[in-house]
């Protein structure tokens, strides 16, 4: 249901996104909406490039990059082995499954004044509840993916004289590529959204931060900017893992 | 019950038929039991002896259910024999390895590799270097048939085709023995008989020895020396029969030998009784 | 499964969570941080919150706020997305809506609802009716698409109506996959509601989280995260009781207890 920037499906992605600014102008223009509260979109998109180019707004922009990346990137790489792992032993099957059991409910955003206490104010509490957020996704999908191979295929490499130990990595791991980048999308979604959620319960910066900033001083278009940029920033991301999923899963047939 | 090839005087290589025979596979009173999700016990295959000799082709025949695929797996070495051995020149069979290929019903193609990089898997698994591992799946690659496929990935590929990336792949790491599982099932009829053809035309050239399972009777006497007949389960061996019948096989010759037709015929008549007095399925 | 096996299975959780806990006391100990009390003194500190009636009073008003969005969620959203997963007019309309929405954090939304309505519960409430809405629709699009045709064409051949046939068979058809929707939607519920509190301070469990935090009682803190936790897996477990009743039909589901923020 994520919008999709396929070659020729560009049309299709970008009509929704023209419909509802047709729909937003609308309402300001009809006069339903008070434009001290729902600014026109020509304002809002006139002040996002406005901002874009001012060095304080960039700054914002990398500061939330910064922590998406890097929790995304724990989450994957924990993410992957752990599944991996659980498939392939019984043993760290017998472990992780009711540990996650236990923790996937949780709504990890309750360990937030936890990761601030620990790690302060700064990146380390938004990687780490980026991280935590991402994980279970990644986790579950790559362990999905790794126990439903198909058995013949491991067969296949055996008889070609491949050792145990090298399976998971040979044919385990590709086999259940698909799995784990379906799980790895959620996850830059989670990481997108939870960056920006932490960033605005507490922070110094980022753009979560500047949006409750804008808040403060009820500056309804500054609201807007950092809104629209961490949507626009999502959409990218994901077009971009969209593209590394074509290129590796460019011998799968199509799901 | 021992399987001895047998001797023809229209063999085309006489260099094979001087070789003594002798057996390369052992089964030794195995027996596979399965534990269903009821908890009930499920008997597979219940003591089976069975002697293959070198360079022979056997089919193992029955109808589905009768364990014959179980069987293989367990020559295979991909499933344990709840009792019982198997060996393989004298070794006991404790797991997969180079020396017994499979070739599956579900081709089991690594969808992320293409063709060649499917078939120069297990060369380069067996540490020969990339150049000569390529060439030497190139020329098996042509010799199946699929010359200008290389770089097509296995979704690209027909199922015909995909069945001989399939055998392509083991052959390229040698295997003495080729564990054949119902290979041409998920092919439809036209296909299924080019393959037989052109599996025997590969088959020709070195004579490895080859375990056949399917259901097929024509399928059976058109491609092997010997047919194990299979009970239905819990299996049980029913009966070998020698194929005697010319090399090289040409299947528009054969349909119309009476002797073919023959063996067809009787075989056919074998299972209805083994239909009957064996236990339901 | 033998017996033994089985009641392990079960009580796996149980004892994860109390390794989770005695992981938490040793680091506690270990890391000899002030602000990180130790796993014990967090659960004593937990009777004190319960016993305080204000605290109790929000955590309630939370309870009843996401029951409320979760509700009204659930009663729109399964019937649009059963709507749209049979009708192509009807998918149309709202696709292209949904599809823009879907990557925006509801959550976030908060302070631009709050500037619309002003704070208090409609617009907490709104928030989470937007954050549980969305897999539900998605949930109950696909389970209703996934319908197959023959079934209805069974029904109409027996004369039931265009809308009895959307209840009487393509509900329960899709029902496996529209609690799979719900389930996401809850835990959704559960996270947007403390967010929307962290970040709208009025009241709430959010709220009493950071309340403790400002105030340096960092006992509470834990205790509520502790609470908040126990409340998650509550909700969760129940929950699935529930849908494991209602669809004892179906066959498994793999259950992918994926968070949507």
């Amino acid at each position: 249901m994520t919008p999709r920037i396929l070659p020729s499906n560009v049309f299709l992605g970008v009509a929704p996104i023209v419909l509802v600014i047709a729909v937003w102008q609308g309402l300001v223009s009809f006069g339903f909406a008070p434009a001290v509260l729902l600014p026109p979109p020509g304002f809002v998109f006139g002040r996002l490039l406005q901002q874009l180019v001012t060095w304080t707004f960039q700054q914002e922009i990398v500061a939330t990059l910064i922590r998406l990346f890097a929790g995304f990137a724990i989450a994957v790489v924990l993410g992957v082995s752990i599944g991996i792992a659980a498939a392939a032993s019984p043993a760290i099957n017998a472990v992780v499954r009711p540990i996650v059991r236990v923790l996937a409910p949780l709504p990890k955003v309750a360990l937030y004044p936890a990761l601030l206490l620990l790690l302060g104010f700064g990146h380390g509490s938004k990687i780490t509840l980026v991280a935590a957020d991402a994980l279970f996704p990644i986790l579950l999908s790559t362990y999905y993916g790794a126990s439903t191979v198909e058995q013949k295929l491991i067969w296949s490499a055996m008889a070609a004289g491949t050792p145990r130990y090298q399976i998971l990595f040979k044919v385990v791991l590709p086999a259940a590529m698909p799995s784990i980048l379906t799980g790895c999308r959620i996850g830059l979604v989670i990481s997108c959204i939870v960056v920006f959620l932490a960033e605005m319960i507490t922070s110094t910066d980022g753009l979560g931060h500047a949006l409750v900033t804008a808040a403060r001083t009820f500056q309804a278009v500054d609201m807007f900017v950092p809104l629209i940029t961490i949507s626009l920033l999502g959409l990218i991301l994901n077009a971009l893992l969209g593209a590394v999923r074509s290129y590796l899963l460019r011998g799968f047939p199509e799901a | 019950m021992k399987v001895v090839p047998s001797r023809s005087s229209e063999w085309v290589r006489p260099v094979t038929s001087q070789k003594p025979a002798s057996a390369i596979i052992e089964i030794d009173r195995v027996s596979q039991v399965f534990q269903t999700s009821a908890r009930k016990d499920h008997l597979a295959l219940s003591d089976i002896s069975l002697t293959i000799d070198e360079g022979a082709f056997v089919s193992i025949l029955g109808p589905s259910g009768c364990g014959k695929s179980t069987l293989l797996y367990i020559v295979g070495g991909f499933v344990s024999p709840t009792s019982g051995a198997a060996k393989i020149k004298g070794q006991a069979i404790t797991g997969p390895g180079p020396d017994r290929g499979p070739v599956f019903q579900e081709f089991a193609l690594f969808p992320w590799k293409t063709v060649l990089g499917n078939v120069m898997y297990g060369p380069r698994q067996q540490g020969v270097r990339t150049p000569e591992a390529e060439a030497q799946s190139r020329a098996l690659i042509e010799m199946v048939g699929l010359k200008g496929y290389e770089n097509f990935y296995p979704k690209e590929l027909s199922g015909g085709m995909k069945q001989r990336v399939a055998l392509a792949r083991t052959l390229a790491y040698h295997p003495e023995v080729l564990l054949m599982d119902e290979p041409f099932g998920a092919l439809d009829a036209h296909t299924r008989t080019r393959l037989q053809n052109d599996l025997l035309n590969i088959w020709e050239r070195d004579r490895k020895t080859v375990l056949f399972v399917t259901h097929s009777v024509d399928e059976a006497v058109f491609l092997s020396d010997k047919v194990v007949m299979m009970s239905k389960s819990p299996g049980r061996i029913r009966q070998v029969i020698d194929i005697d019948l010319p090399r090289p096989r040409r299947r528009n010759e054969l349909l119309l030998d009476p002797r073919y037709q023959k063996y067809v015929v009787d075989i056919e008549r074998m299972f209805d009784e083994v239909d009957e007095t064996g236990s339901p399925s | 499964m033998t017996l033994l096996a089985t009641s392990a299975r079960r009580a796996a959780p149980v004892f994860a969570c109390i390794g989770l806990l005695a992981i938490w006391q040793v680091a506690s100990l270990a890391l000899k941080n002030d602000s990180f009390p130790t796993a014990i003194e967090a659960i004593r500190a937990i009777p004190d919150i319960l016993g305080d009636k204000e605290s109790l009073i929000n955590i309630l008003a939370s309870l009843r706020r996401m029951a409320i969005g979760f509700g009204v969620a659930v009663l729109v959203s399964i019937p649009l997305g059963l709507l749209m997963g049979r009708s192509r007019a009807v998918a149309a309309f709202f696709n292209p809506l949904l599809m823009v929405i879907y990557p925006v954090p509801k959550a976030a939304l908060m302070p631009i609802i709050m500037l619309w309505l002003g704070v208090g519960d409609i617009a907490k409430t709104l928030v989470i009716f937007l954050g549980v809405s969305l897999p539900v629709i998605y949930h109950s699009f696909e389970g209703a698409r996934a319908v197959e045709e023959k079934m209805l064409w069974s029904g109409a051949a027996m004369g039931l109506s265009p809308l009895q046939r959307l209840v009487r068979i393509v509900l329960p058809a899709a029902l496996p996959e529209v609690l799979t929707g719900c389930r996401t939607g809850l835990v959704l519920a559960l996270i947007t509601m403390i967010t929307s509190e962290m970040i709208a301070r009025q009241s709430g469990a959010g709220n009493i989280l950071f309340n403790a935090l400002d105030m340096g009682q960092y006992d509470t803190v834990f205790a509520m995260i502790i609470i908040v936790g126990a409340m998650g897996i509550c909700l969760d477990a129940i929950f699935e009781r529930v849908r494991a009743r209602l669809v004892r039909w179906s066959e498994p589901q793999f259950d992918m207890p994926l968070s949507f923020s």
